[in-house]
């Protein structure tokens, strides 16, 4: 909560707390929510990336010599407010811009980066088209959509599942084609997908389209959806009110305290996420970290997930050893099995979407218990 | 014929919280004239209380009590607040007001609670299953049925059978005639927003109860949906609230059911038609109040 | 105390003014205990809006307002109809959605201090023996004459002093507007006072025991009932002779 405060004031008083710009400062733009639908995204996001960014800057900068300097705008959410944001940003002598956890406003962002020519990163867009629409000063910092997917399908051959339905939403990219991804993967290993429902976000009404699922005959070996909340919650308990039992796929949406707290509704479900914390891992080191600072533990992946966005930047700037635009951008596509919190980050060799390890979580009396990690075979991860 | 009964029954729980929804909407619009857009952050503020309260160790009942009173509270203080210093004022000048109550709660709770949905814990016991011969209702769904009933059976009594119900019925005719029946143009406005700020409270709980959690922004989806049933139905007019709630929630769920795969992702799209179709039959919606005379 | 010959409602320079329509420009009105006075004038004259006005219910101003003793500057509605003056708008009004009954009971809702509402009502069933019958049916389906009964026992149910009537014949048959006057010259035989709006001037001056004409939102001719009634300019205007 105190922390939420301090964002609010941070935008308010944009980069007045800090020094005035000095030459080898290297300015980052945030053109992120802090209002609006993808707050509750970019918010964590951002605060774990201010962590990092005091590490660097109380070692003296990047190296030793570029010290970091955020200029941090609200976008409330909206595609049109980022764009102009991002344009105020490069105006405001950014040398790198950080943009929503959407493919959306990224893109908008993006058109207006890739033509001053300055890298961008999204906290955390999953869409893995969204370097192909903007260009290559584009980047993202997640696991992409059809990585998840190729872990998820491999997952289910695995748990002997022959058969399968799919749930999507046309309302965003993420919930539609997230499990049509899946689905792909699926078939060409050889299972079959029974059918596709459809919901609408934020309805919560799953009445009847789980009257569907509980009237097909056969029935699926596994549900798979990107639902998160609050659908998720809400269609898994009309599932489970409909007397189907039938065990259930999700995506890193529902990574959230909400579906802990479902209880026997979600016994059994598995997901995949950016990253889990194994005793002796750096995420349980950072999370432990992170609880010493804040007093609470992190109660979202996205933290970790913003930490590992200044751990990039850092790497990226150093190896380019230079404020250049263009050199960090080369700095960027170059940076190969990087040692982040979350695992290991590869943008070498991809368009943009970086290779990162995804785990698999199956949740056990409302715990996590690790499934699999790591990055799927680059054979099954299906074309953007 | 199951399958269709088992719908039916989705449709009734569904359309039953978009008339409580329209309900609340109707109550306020009939007396001054206001589409109240902040009507669905008395849910979310619903929400957060129910949520709180148990947080501070409030069993579920009395959590939701709390919750209950809370939003009538809210309810209360918006119209104090916001909403008087506006009153008499032309249509467009209420509606931004009440776009600007709705953008300042939801970024107060953003910036004050969190901006991530918090979890509410709601009782094992609400995830059930009842089965009624061949029909599955969840315990939620099968509450929310008589919860709704049982509102409208209960404003319809307060409506016609006490002198405060019948003060609003009077009031949504004419509100000035009221006046000169002595009666005080505030407390019967203060009644009004009470009572939607307990039926958006309702409403809350059962939404809420649904998703288990709470976030800031939860109350946008609800308040357009109850916004379109009051529109189907005849704004300002209550019965036509109640069914315009329920033939939103009948035609979403029909389409559902029925609409082949392939056209399943324009179910909304469908929905609105049907909506527009209404409406091209009956411009001021079902029922539809004569328009009224005002000083 | 109010003296017996003070007047009970007293009204110096009442403007109304609708933004830059000035209906009501500066008119003084005098109403004494037990009088009828009527308020005269063709359409758009500002007779309305200077009953209106004096319950509170159109924008006003005005050098001096005084009921029963008391200031009614910026008093609201409501709390003017407790003191005892009440209006029968134009055009009846009655809540048509609501019973008979009900209205008669939302017009005794807040005064219970100026009378017993039972009596009351009882005392105006007697009266309107047509709404006794009809008691439990929707105002809305009653005809204009009985709706007309309906809005002056909604209003008697407060028990007021002053009663302000606005076109109460207004639309009715002649039979009905006949017994309307009769009802009218009752009540006042039985104490209360009346300022009476109208249209149907040979019939006011009839009852009245006073009279004003508005013309433009100004008093131009003032006087007694029967010195209107003889004026020239009321022979002319209005009683067609
Ligand atoms: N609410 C209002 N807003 C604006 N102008 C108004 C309003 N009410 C009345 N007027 C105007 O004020 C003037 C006086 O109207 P008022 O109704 O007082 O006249 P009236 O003497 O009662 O007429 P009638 O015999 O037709 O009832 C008219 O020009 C009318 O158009
Ligand atoms: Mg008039």
């Amino acid at each position: 909560m105190k922390k939420s405060k301090l964002l609010m004031l941070s935008t308010a008083f944009v980069a007045l707390a800090s020094a005035p710009l000095m030459a080898e400062d290297l300015v980052i733009g945030l053109a992120t929510a802090q209002t609006g639908g993808l707050a509750p995204y970019d918010q964590p996001n951002l605060a774990g990336l201010q962590m990092k960014i005091e590490e660097i800057n109380a070692a003296g900068g990047i190296a030793g010599k570029f010290p970091i300097k955020t200029i941090i705008k609200d976008t409330r959410s909206d595609s049109a407010q980022t764009a102009m944001v991002a344009q105020e940003l490069v105006d405001a002598g950014a040398q790198l811009i950080i943009t929503p956890c959407d493919a959306d406003p990224s893109i908008a962002a993006g058109m207006i980066t890739q033509g001053a020519g300055i890298p961008a990163i999204s906290f955390c867009a999953t869409t893995p088209t969204l370097p192909l629409a903007v260009g290559d000063y584009m980047f993202s910092n997640y696991p992409a959509d059809n990585v998840q997917a190729a872990m998820l399908a491999a997952h289910a051959i695995e748990a002997g599942y022959k058969t399968a339905y799919i749930l999507t939403s046309p309302d965003t990219a993420y919930t539609l084609k997230l499990p049509q991804y899946f689905g792909q993967v699926f078939t060409a290993k050889g299972g079959s997908v029974l059918g596709e429902g459809t919901f609408t976000m934020g309805q919560q009404d799953f009445g009847a389209e789980v009257t569907k699922i509980a009237a097909m005959d056969p029935k699926p070996d596994v549900i798979m959806t990107s639902a998160y909340e609050p659908d998720f919650p809400a269609f898994v308990r009309q599932l489970r009110g409909a007397g189907v039992t039938t065990p259930i796929l999700g995506s890193d949406g529902i990574d959230s305290p909400t579906t802990f707290g479902l209880g026997d509704l979600v016994e059994g479900v598995v997901f995949s996420t950016a990253g889990h914390p194994t005793a002796g891992s750096p995420l349980e080191a950072f999370n432990a970290k992170w609880t010493e600072k804040t007093g609470a533990a992190p109660d979202t992946i996205y933290i970790a997930n913003g930490y590992d966005l200044g751990n990039i930047i850092e790497a990226a700037v150093t190896a380019a050893d230079s404020l250049d635009p263009a050199a960090i951008r080369e700095g960027i596509a170059n940076l190969e099995n990087l040692q982040g919190v979350t695992g290991p980050i590869t943008y070498k060799g991809t368009n943009g979407m970086p290779l990162r390890s995804v785990s698999l979580v199956r949740i056990k009396a409302g715990d996590r218990d690790l499934v699999a990690q790591g990055q799927p075979d680059p054979a099954d991860i299906p074309a953007p | 014929m199951d399958i269709f009964l088992q719908q039916l029954l989705n449709a009734l729980s569904l359309g039953g919280t978009y008339a409580l929804l329209a309900l609340g909407l109707a109550v306020v619009f009939s007396i001054i004239g206001l589409i109240n857009f902040a009507h669905g952050e008395l849910m979310t503020v619903t929400g957060y209380a129910v949520c709180f309260a148990l947080i501070w160790g409030l069993p579920f009942p009395l959590a939701v009590i709390a919750g209950l009173a809370v939003a009538m509270t809210a309810a209360f203080l918006m119209e104090r607040v916001a909403f008087r210093p506006v009153r008499g004022a032309s249509g467009t000048t209420l509606l931004l007001t009440s776009f600007a109550v709705s953008a300042i709660l939801r970024v107060l709770f953003q910036n004050l609670i969190s901006a991530r949905p918090i979890p509410v814990a709601i009782p094992a016991s609400l995830s059930g299953v009842v089965t009624i011969g061949p029909l599955h209702l969840g315990m939620i769904q099968l509450i929310s049925i008589i919860v709704t009933l049982a509102m409208l059976l209960g404003l319809n009594l307060f409506l016609h059978r006490t002198m405060a119900g019948r003060a609003m019925r009077a009031a949504a005719e004419d509100f000035a005639v009221l006046r000169l029946m002595g009666l005080r143009a505030n407390s019967v406005v203060a009644t009004a927003f009470a009572i939607s700020g307990l039926l958006a409270g309702v409403a809350g709980v059962l939404w809420v109860a649904q998703r288990g959690s709470v976030d800031p922004l939860m109350g946008a989806l609800p308040v357009l949906k109850a916004f379109i049933a009051a529109i189907i139905g005849g704004l300002g007019s209550l019965s036509g609230a109640v069914a315009g709630g329920f033939l939103l929630g009948f035609i979403e769920v029909i389409l559902q059911a029925y609409l082949p795969e392939s056209l399943l992702p324009y179910r909304d799209a469908f929905a609105i038609l049907l909506v527009i179709t209404v409406l091209l039959f009956r411009p001021q919606g079902l029922l539809a109040r004569k328009t009224l005379v005002k000083l | 105390m109010t003296m017996p010959d003070n007047p009970l409602l007293s009204i110096e320079g009442l403007t109304v003014s609708y933004g830059a329509v000035e209906a009501v420009r500066g008119i003084d009105l005098t109403v004494r205990r037990g009088e009828i006075v009527t308020l005269l004038g063709a359409n758009g004259a500002g007779k309305s809006s200077t009953l209106n006005a004096l319950v509170g219910l159109a924008p006003r101003k005005a050098k001096r307002m005084e009921f029963a003793g008391t200031d009614l500057t910026g008093l609201p509605p409501e709390t003017i109809v407790r003191r005892g003056m009440t209006l029968v708008p134009e055009g009846r009004r009655v809540f048509s959605s609501l019973t008979v009954e009900e209205n008669l009971m939302l017009g005794g809702a807040k005064h219970a201090a100026r009378g017993n509402p039972a009596q009351v009502k009882a005392d105006m069933l007697e009266r309107f023996p047509i709404l006794a019958e009809r008691l439990h049916q929707k105002a809305g389906s009653l005809s204009g004459g009985e709706q007309q009964m309906l809005a002056i026992g909604r209003a008697l149910m407060s028990s007021p002093d002053l009663l302000l009537l606005d076109e109460p014949s207004l639309g009715l048959a002649p039979q009905v507007v006949d017994r309307i006057f009769d009802l009218i010259g009752n009540l006042r035989d039985r104490g209360l006072t009346i300022l009476l709006v109208e249209q149907n001037v040979a019939q006011s001056l009839e009852i009245a025991d006073r009279g004003y004409v508005l013309a433009n939102g100004r008093i131009e001719l003032q006087g007694s009932a029967e010195a209107l009634r003889s004026s020239p300019e009321i022979q002319d205007a209005y009683l067609g002779a």
